[in-house]
């Protein structure tokens, strides 16, 4: 297996296009695991840690954030800029598994494998963000909700790779939330909430949710947060809600829970994401 | 004399404890020698097959291997600790998915991975049993054709087809006894299969000398096992075997029995090099070994007084394909199945079952958990009826010293009555706790006894030239603190401060014989063996010491720092150092000075006081421990998580060696506890393991741990041991799950009869209880 370590994410790309049988290596939380576990046996590893340009936080001048592929998950649950609605994204990624998968562990890595299990998904698409790609022949942006496509499938074509995230200004007054529920800390979710939040004259001016794990890609229904737009928040909104995106999930049964417990896990989650969100709001 | 036992009661930093921080510790699969090859398995895609052929030849022509191994390459017998039914490599069938076929030495461990995978075995697939039902269905595809044949050393079923033991015991009127019952509760529980997660997965490197000696280091709770296990299932004379253990990382029982050492002797063997075989924790997982799984159905009995009158156990355990500590693990169960309780009438009655699944065998424990699950479960059940405080009910059928155990060995000693107190006092039992919303919080609690002798343990003092001494027990330290508390014992006897003592390697070579590290024994069984031998040590000093300064050896004293003096005379001129005795011995008069020391437990069962049938002879067993534990618990409704808040643990250690490495021990076993009880199961569709990783199967870590563990040790000294000292190892462990599960019943009213206590059956369990 060849080893590439290049400096530019043009000579990356390159690299990629030379062999299709190349993969991209990020952090390689996953990828090596996976390649130990004989999941999957690349040509060649094209390493993007020397590439400058992935590794950047920047604050656009609307109050939106380019975060760049290879930031780490550590990096990005410290980045205290991420405030708001966008917190969602920032407590997602300090719930990945432990310290010492957050530290090697990046956001696009994560991205581009499109695990519904994980943590960053869910939240990406519940805080509107979009997934910035890169290929031999041009640039592309993809919304968050459009990118995850399938299990451990996505929008990426061969050759492509996430290069930045890109987080939209949250409404004034927005507050994330990440609700994950896990057999163990730092396990992968049973299922999880994430929620972007806006409340004006204690009524819900703005609302974003997504599940995880509670299907092939994260779960989101306008249905369901048309329902509690315009509302208190009250019990019948959030139940009524809750089961628009029960109906709309599709879990499975594993070791981390059934699909039947999954569903129930549903309402009751989103009620306390909601009200944790309400609370900072 | 208070200074020279001086040793004992304090907590110095483990002897390894700085080579194990700074990353240094030498394990098994760290060594390296010249020219070594490294092992690979393959291991059976069925749960059942017939092994049709071998063929090697694609395997062999890979560059880079040097060896490939089969069933045919096996020189020795069957191996088993009770029945040999089992050989280092499956041999004519499969058994269970997982079980090691093949092994491969190449010159790398990618290499050996790979052409493991190039050996081709051809099978012819039979029916499987995955549960105990199916394999003791009428007509069940039978495991063990030949069962009947098999050298055993207990008593087995006879054309109990999958049936491999069943032992039961009957004391007083047995089942009779129920008619002095005014209540009588009964239940069937259920208990989930764990696995040991020791952190270093199972490691050994074996290497032949020109002599044909072969030497092997592995991560092993017992060299002499090893040596027996090579000896038995490869035919080599012991002469020819050395085993070492190199540090441990962990064993909790998994590491009890041989695991790979006797297919990395046959690689060594054939390859004519060294070879190290390091399992993957998914090898690890699925060819090694687990906790028992099983059904208990458990009635007790007591007098609207509280008094108990009578219980009745009916257990089932899944054994797995191969016997290997069932038998024995099975008969402890039983004799745990009574409870820590003066109960007059029990009749117990358990089965293990051969089924087409991983070996389920020694673990942390050792058939109690299971037993005492259910059993303290059921005595909170019967507190709730009689309107009586559960820990007053337990004070008040407490086994006392003085009392008998379930077949009949007497309690030399007993601090339950104070354990159950001091857990009482200590975690405020009577206080209402709050919750947060959503939330319920309770207390509850669980007693505990556990065995701390077993089989016998030698040691070895010798006193070396500058008046230091080396202590050689054969005991291997798996990361609980032995080498130090044995340290500290010898010691102690001799007025050393322990910088003063070195403990030797295990190593068949130079050590007595000691059966392992298992049963809570180590401190009790071989710290007898060492302070016998440190005794005899000390006579013989004094018999220099009195030539020496020419006086009766009665009249003689130790002295700290390794000094003997005549008492009452402080002065320097009237004593003399070890090292001079030493020099005394090696160089004048007498010889090198060494002491010996042996101990063989043995405390006969009484058939006139239990009627037994079909169990092992544990009169080879004994001494108990006791304790008590209370745990709080907050259920989350919403989700039926349940989390410990808190727990207070009290041991009765006889009398503490190494109080810092006592209370280390009891933080552990409690969270290991804690997971058997909470969130740790493996899990099978059909035969096949579904969650063999950390990913899937997971374990308490530190964020679940509770902030507090409170390690209560209590001192009753016992009065069977030189030192008053008793083993705590295990019980901790024991006496958590059923802890646990009488908080979740305090905390909202449910019964729930099966571990792990997962969110989701917790969760069903509320809805369904409205």
């Amino acid at each position: 297996m060849d080893f590439y370590q290049p400096t530019s994410l043009d000579a990356a790309l390159a690299l990629l296009a030379a062999d299709p049988e190349a993969l991209p290596l990020a952090g390689g939380a996953t990828l090596v695991a996976m390649m130990n576990a004989d999941l999957v046996e690349p040509s060649a590893l094209v390493s993007l840690r020397d590439v400058a340009e992935l590794q950047t936080i920047e604050a656009a001048a609307d109050g939106g954030f380019r975060i760049g592929a290879m930031i780490s998950h550590a990096a990005l649950a410290d980045e205290a800029r991420l405030g708001g609605g966008n917190e969602v994204v920032r407590q997602a990624a300090a719930r990945i598994a432990h310290p010492q998968v957050r530290n090697i562990g990046t956001l696009g890595g994560a991205v581009a494998h499109g695990d519904p299990s994980s943590d960053l998904p869910a939240a990406l698409v519940a805080a509107d963000a979009a997934i910035e790609i890169a290929g031999p022949a041009a640039r592309r942006v993809v919304a968050a909700e459009n990118f995850f496509e399938d299990y451990l499938t996505t929008a990426l074509k061969p050759g492509e790779m996430v290069s930045a995230i890109t987080l939209p200004v949250q409404p004034e007054g927005a507050v994330g939330h990440y609700e994950k529920f896990a057999r163990v800390h730092g396990g992968y979710a049973t299922l999880s909430v994430a929620v972007v939040l806006a409340m004006a004259g204690g009524e819900c001016s703005h609302v974003r949710v997504a599940l995880g794990a509670a299907g092939a890609t994260p779960v989101r229904v306008d249905a369901a947060e048309a329902r509690l737009l315009g509302s208190v928040l009250d019990a019948d909104a959030v139940r009524d809600a809750a089961a628009i995106l029960a109906e709309a999930s599709d879990p499975i049964d594993d070791v981390r829970g059934s699909a039947e417990y999954r569903l129930m896990l549903v309402p009751r989650l989103l009620g306390r994401a909601l009200a944790a969100a309400e609370g900072g709001a | 004399m208070s200074d020279i036992e001086s040793a004992i009661g304090k907590s110095p930093p483990r002897l390894e404890a700085a080579e194990k921080a700074a990353g240094q510790a030498l394990f098994s699969g760290d060594m390296v020698l010249p020219g070594m090859l490294h092992g690979a398995l393959l291991t059976s895609p069925y749960a059942h097959a017939r092994i049709l052929s071998y063929d090697a030849s694609a395997a062999l022509a890979h560059p880079g291997v040097k060896a490939v191994v089969t069933a045919e390459d096996i020189t020795g017998g069957a191996i088993g600790p009770l029945v040999r039914d089992e050989y280092a490599l499956a041999r004519g069938k499969t058994r269970y998915i997982g079980e090691p076929v093949a092994a491969v030495a190449a010159e790398s461990e990618a290499i050996a991975r790979l052409a493991a995978r190039l050996v081709e075995v051809e099978y012819e697939e039979l029916p499987a049993v995955a549960t105990i039902a199916e394999a003791m269905a009428e007509g069940a595809p039978l495991l063990h054709e030949d069962f009947a044949d098999y050298f055993k050393i207990y008593p087995a079923p006879e054309n109990g087809g999958n049936l491999m033991t069943r032992g039961e015991a009957v004391m007083g009127r047995g089942t009779d006894g129920f008619d002095e019952a005014d209540i009588v509760v009964e239940g069937v529980y259920e208990v989930g299969a764990q696995y040991h997660a020791y952190m270093e997965p199972v490691s050994v490197l074996a290497a032949f000398a020109p002599d044909g000696r072969v030497t092997v280091w592995s991560s092993t709770q017992s060299i002499f096992r090893v040596q027996a296990n090579l000896h038995e299932g490869l035919g080599i004379p012991m002469t020819k075997i050395r085993c070492v253990a190199a540090r441990v990382g962990g064993g909790f029982g998994g590491k009890a029995e041989v695991s790979g050492e006797l297919v990395a002797v046959m690689l060594a063997r054939k390859a004519a090099a060294p070879v190290r075989l390091v399992l993957s924790r998914d090898e690890d997982m699925t060819s090694m070994r687990a906790r028992h799984p099983g059904t208990l159905r458990v009635k007790t009995g007591a007098k609207a007084d509280g008094t108990l009158v009578a219980r009745e156990v009916e257990l089932w355990f899944d054994a797995g394909a191969y016997a290997d500590d069932s038998p024995a693990v099975l008969s402890v169960s039983l004799q745990y199945a009574r409870g820590p309780y003066n109960i007059p009438h029990v009749h117990v009655l358990g089965h293990a079952v051969y089924t087409n699944k991983l070996r389920f065998g020694a673990f942390r424990g050792f058939g109690n958990p299971q037993a005492s699950f259910a059993g303290e479960s059921q005595i909170d059940e019967l507190a709730e009826k009689l309107g009586i405080d559960p820990i007053e009910l337990r004070i008040k059928n407490a086994i006392k010293a003085g009392d008998r155990w379930l077949g009949g060995q007497t309690i030399t000693s007993s601090a339950l009555g104070d354990a159950l107190r001091a857990v009482r006092a200590a975690s405020d039992w009577t206080r209402p706790r709050a919750a947060p919303a959503g939330c319920k919080r309770g207390l509850g609690v669980s007693a505990v006894a556990h065995t701390c002798a077993f089989l016998s343990a030698g040691a070895i003092v010798r006193l070396q030239g500058d008046g230091t001494v080396i202590v050689n027990t054969g005991a291997v330290d798996i990361g609980q603190g032995s080498d130090t508390a044995l340290s500290q014992m010898c010691a102690a006897a001799l007025g050393l401060d322990i910088e003063q003592v070195s403990f030797a390697t295990p190593d068949t070579d130079s050590a007595p014989y000691n059966y392992g590290t298992v049963a809570s024994r180590v401190t009790y069984t071989v710290g007898h063996a060492v302070h016998e031998a440190a005794m005899a040590v000390r006579a013989q000093l004094f018999d220099h010491a009195a030539a020496m300064l020419e006086c009766a050896p009665e009249r003689l004293e130790l002295r700290p720092g390794g000094r003997v003096g005549v008492s009452g005379e402080p002065a320097r001129n009237a004593e003399v150092s070890f090292a001079d005795i030493a020099g005394r011995s090696l160089y004048a008069v007498g010889g090198p000075i060494t002491g010996s020391g042996s101990f063989m437990t043995s405390d006969p069962l009484d058939p006139e006081h239990t009627k037994t049938s079909g169990l092992l002879d544990l009169g080879v067993l004994s001494v108990r421990s006791f304790g008590a534990q209370a745990v709080e618990v907050e259920v989350d409704e919403a989700t039926g998580a349940v989390r410990v808040v808190e727990a207070w643990c009290a041991h009765d250690a006889g009398r503490a060696v190494n109080p810092g490495a006592i209370e280390s021990q009891i933080h552990g076993a409690f969270t290991q506890g804690m997971g058997y009880a909470l969130t740790e199961e493996l899990l099978w569709e059909d035969c096949r393991l579904v969650n063999p990783s950390f990913m899937d199967y997971k374990f308490p870590g530190a964020m679940e741990a509770p902030e507090r563990i409170n390690a209560i040790v209590l001192e009753t000294p016992e009065v069977s041991h030189p030192l008053g000292v008793k083993g705590v190892a295990e019980q901790p462990l024991v006496a958590a799950a059923p802890a646990i599960n009488n908080a979740v019943s305090a905390a909202t009213g449910l019964r729930l009869k099966r571990i792990p206590l997962t969110p989701e059956r917790v969760l069903n369990a509320l809805l369904a209880k409205g």
